[in-house]
């Protein structure tokens, strides 16, 4: 317990110390002793048997009460301050909801909260990928033009989000969970908001009030499991039967795919790319986003062989295809990062709804090895925005030039997404086959099959397209020097590319197939050629190819632009089935 | 022995390549090169002085081939047929990554097109091993091979099969990647001499990898894989000789509209 009790002050402890440090070093020797204390916490937590329970006090209970009231009002003042109906109506609905959810709530039956081996597993992801980000934010902010106790608030903020992150993965009471919940929403609110435009706070006000609609779903499942089983406890509600559960985890289920911004839900999730770059990694890639899995994971007890579970996996899957599609469309380097985010966390919903072991199991691998690579990608797009102001693919083209190590990192994300024998790649060839194999008892699966397989297919075509604009030559005209990368930012980069070559290693290992083992050979091989090759030089040199025509050099990149058609029976179409979600709840 | 097959395999790809040059030459009642012409070339080229772009791009095109050839030898071993798969994407996105990059345009459109094609053709082989995973219950390549009858129930998924042939031993109306008419060999273009002889390998070895798929439909038997292979052959040469190349997001649109639609529709026939 006290290791719990150590992640979750920990970083709130470290914030205030930074506060108070203006010096960058000192702030550098802190964050790295957080991110230490913290990884080994995690690590030796991860490793510890047993489930951990905790009852809160009653003026504990009291408190968190008030807080959230507190922060549903601030919701409905900014909602008020920018004049936004959406974000007055849903803080609104909310506090009624709240207060009367309040008013019923039985005396609690079980601990509020609960360490399982799945919080202990989401410590890891978190304290993990999130100290390395942490670590990146402060070299990253340096450049910010913002005031300095404003850059300091940032890193705190993010660190204070650390504990909320390790708070939410342990809460086993709903409401206790809707306060959470509500308060990673404010903490993207604020954070979209950071840099304080026009467009930000409109992406910030966009990001709160769809948010907002997971808040009230979440309030209604635990309205429902008051009313159905007189208890506001995940594990209660769980170990129930019959009667409306699956309507209240129908519910819950919904808070999953807002926060995971599915379809049509995405806008909040693109929109929080004007962020700087740390946000974008951290809480709308690496962990923050990494809730709507979660969630489905705890409720896929429940889940499993259910008709709610059936259309979640089946919205995940679509989720994961159509995303993959509308990132083709687009060219802001961020943009197509998220909308595979948002493809990859369907793709996990979809195997948690599933609910049976195997794929229960996959989801968490892609889980972890998601939180690393993507983090790698967009921080090395955050290298890319701070060191050559380039945010769109089209103004990288020849990047390979201008930053070879960058360019490195970014391909080693895509391959580590892509291809054997990456954590990423393996979970979707077990999810392959451990789909295929539950084929003939659901055929239904066959949707979710085809989704994996053309899905996959796309974001090849995606990451590959990005990397045709990284590595192809620039105009003849333009000639710029490389700049190295700062160590402020080559660390982080290593960490994680570390830990994803770790993470690979381990996972083959685990899987205790020699099969497995011998697909890393190619990699190995293509990674040594190099050295088995040394000299080249006793080749001659010539110029490529072009026809006896001396044009400019431009490369073109592919580009799928849907419909405005096409789009629209899209959103109408995950709209309708995010709504059917709650129907099948109430009626099975 | 496996072994010894494994060695020879590009040799193998080889004398189909060569096969292939003298059916179509009869087809258009030319006369043709001889059959050894595949390695006729190869002495030809490593007498050659080799000109290079930048040394990544040659060495990725070493790349390409070995790990080419590993995914031979893992159909030869009877290995997973989803690994096989994707070692095969793997060395594909090899190739891609080099016509990437160098700066020449030629190069550069021939990958774009590559890319197109791996995702055209990339699901229908992915559903072909899971219908053949579906009928026999591994994906086993040693396993798939001992039990048949997957022809009388996957009928319209080896249609589906057929459709991805061309794509792969880039035979019109898909043979977008390589288009000597418009794009002047695509990624091959930057390669000369002796890492040109790898690429040029490399094709044998793309033969003998797409019509192992067309042979595992066979089965148990022998004879009928080996006609299976031999009736694919002909018609895709025959197709090749009578019809035009398409556009690359044509090939993308057939593909994911036709081939798509029968693989499903045999996968729910099989299922329901």
């Amino acid at each position: 317990m006290e290791l719990v009790l150590t992640l979750i002050l920990l970083p709130i402890i470290a914030s205030i110390l930074l506060l108070m440090l203006p010096n960058q070093r000192a702030q550098y020797v802190v964050i790295t002793a957080v991110l230490f204390l913290l990884g080994l916490g995690a690590f030796s937590l991860y490793t510890s048997m047993g489930v951990l329970t905790f009852q809160l006090s009653h003026t504990m209970n009291g408190a968190i009460v008030a807080a959230d009231v507190v922060l549903l009002l601030f919701f409905l003042y900014q909602g008020r301050v920018f004049n936004h109906p959406k974000v007055m109506a849903l803080a609104a609905l909310q506090l009624v909801l709240y207060g009367y959810i309040e008013s019923i709530v039985p005396e609690a039956g079980s601990a509020e909260i609960v360490v399982d081996s799945l919080s202990k597993f989401m410590f890891l992801i978190i304290n993990g990928v999130g100290g390395i980000i942490v670590l990146y934010s402060v070299k990253y902010m340096e450049d910010e033009p913002t005031s300095p106790l404003k850059k300091r608030l940032f890193v705190g903020g993010l660190l204070v989000f650390l504990s909320v992150m390790n708070l939410i993965v342990i809460a086993n009471s709903i409401l206790l969970f809707f306060f959470l919940f509500e308060m990673t929403t404010l903490a993207s609110y604020l954070l979209i908001a950071f840099r304080d435009d026009e467009v930000s706070r409109a992406n910030a006000l966009k990001a709160l009030w769809m948010n907002q609609i997971g808040g009230v779903v979440i309030l209604l499942g635990a309205l429902v499991a008051i009313i159905g089983f007189k208890s506001v406890m995940f594990d209660t509600l769980l170990q129930s039967s019959g009667g409306m559960i699956l309507l209240a985890v129908a519910l819950l289920s919904m808070a999953a795919l807002v926060k995971g911004a599915s379809i049509p839900f995405e806008g909040w999730l693109l929109g929080a790319m004007v962020a700087p770059t740390p946000v974008s990694a951290m809480l709308h890639s690496a962990t923050m986003v990494k809730i709507a899995p979660y969630l489905i994971l705890k409720l896929a007890p429940a889940l499993a062989v259910s008709m709610v579970g059936g259309i979640i996996s089946i919205i995940g899957a679509l989720v994961f295809v159509a995303a993959s599609y509308l990132a083709l469309s687009r060219s802001v380097l961020k943009e197509i990062l998220g909308y595979s985010t948002v493809a990859l966390l369907g793709l996990m919903m979809a195997l948690a709804a599933i609910g049976t072991q195997e794929s229960i199991n996959l989801a968490l691998a892609l889980m972890l090895f998601h939180a690393l690579s993507k983090a790698l990608l967009f921080l090395s797009a955050g290298v890319l925005e701070r060191l050559h102001h380039a945010k769109d693919i089209e103004d990288m083209k020849g990047m390979v030039t201008r930053s070879p190590k960058t360019v490195g990192f970014i391909l080693f994300g895509f391959v580590s997404l892509t291809l054997p024998p990456f954590g990423l790649f393996m979970g979707k060839l077990f999810a392959i086959t451990s789909i295929a194999s539950l084929l003939k008892e659901h055929p239904s699966n066959l949707i979710i099959l085809l989704s994996l397989i053309v899905g996959s297919a796309l974001m090849v075509l995606l990451y590959f397209k990005v990397a045709s604009a990284l590595l192809s030559a620039p105009c003849d005209v333009e000639v710029s020097e490389a700049i190295a990368i700062p160590s402020g930012f080559n660390v982080p980069l290593v960490l994680l590319s570390f830990f994803i070559v770790i993470g690979a290693l381990g996972y083959i290992m685990m899987q205790q197939n020699i099969f497995v083992v011998l697909l890393a050979l190619p990699m190995l091989f293509v990674f040594a050629l190099p050295s088995l090759i040394r000299r080249m030089d006793r080749y001659d040199r010539s110029q490529p190819y072009h026809c006896g025509e001396k044009e400019p050099f431009d490369a073109a990149l592919v580009y799928f632009e849907s419909s405005v058609k096409v789009q629209r029976i899209l959103y109408w179409g995950f709209g309708s089935l995010f709504v059917a979600v709650a129907i099948v709840g109430a009626l099975s | 022995m496996i072994w010894v097959w494994i060695a020879l395999a590009p040799i193998l790809g080889g004398l189909v390549y060569g096969g292939e040059r003298v059916l179509r030459a009869r087809m258009q009642r030319r006369q043709g090169p001889p059959l050894l012409q595949p390695f006729y070339d190869m002495f030809k080229l490593l007498d050659k002085r080799t000109l290079i772009v930048h040394a990544p791009h040659a060495l990725l095109a070493v790349a390409h081939f070995f790990v080419l050839w590993f995914t031979i030898a893992a159909i030869f071993l009877g290995w997973n047929l989803l690994y096989i798969i994707f070692l095969h994407l793997f060395a594909q996105l090899l190739l891609i990554v080099a016509g990437y990059s160098v700066r020449s345009v030629y190069s550069h459109i021939g990958s774009n097109r590559e890319l197109l094609m791996v995702v055209a053709y990339e699901p229908i082989l992915i559903l072909v091993a899971v219908g053949l995973y579906l009928v026999s219950g591994s994906f086993e390549i040693s396993q798939i091979l001992k039990m048949d009858g997957y022809l009388t129930q996957l009928p319209l998924l080896f249609a589906a099969l057929l459709m991805i042939v061309p794509i792969k031993v880039k035979k019109s109306p898909f043979d977008v990647g390589e288009a000597h008419q418009e794009i002047v060999g695509g990624v091959e273009i930057e390669y000369s001499g002796v890492f040109y002889e790898f690429l040029y390998m490399s094709r044998f070895l793309e033969y003998i990898f797409i019509y192992s798929f067309v042979y595992l439909f066979g089965g148990e038997s022998h004879w009928l894989g080996a006609v299976l292979v031999a009736g694919v052959f002909l018609l895709v040469n025959l197709v090749d000789n009578a019809t035009a190349r398409v556009r690359p997001a044509q090939m993308v649109k057939i593909i994911y509209t036709v081939a798509m639609a029968l693989a499903v529709l045999n996968l729910a026939g099989v299922l329901l």
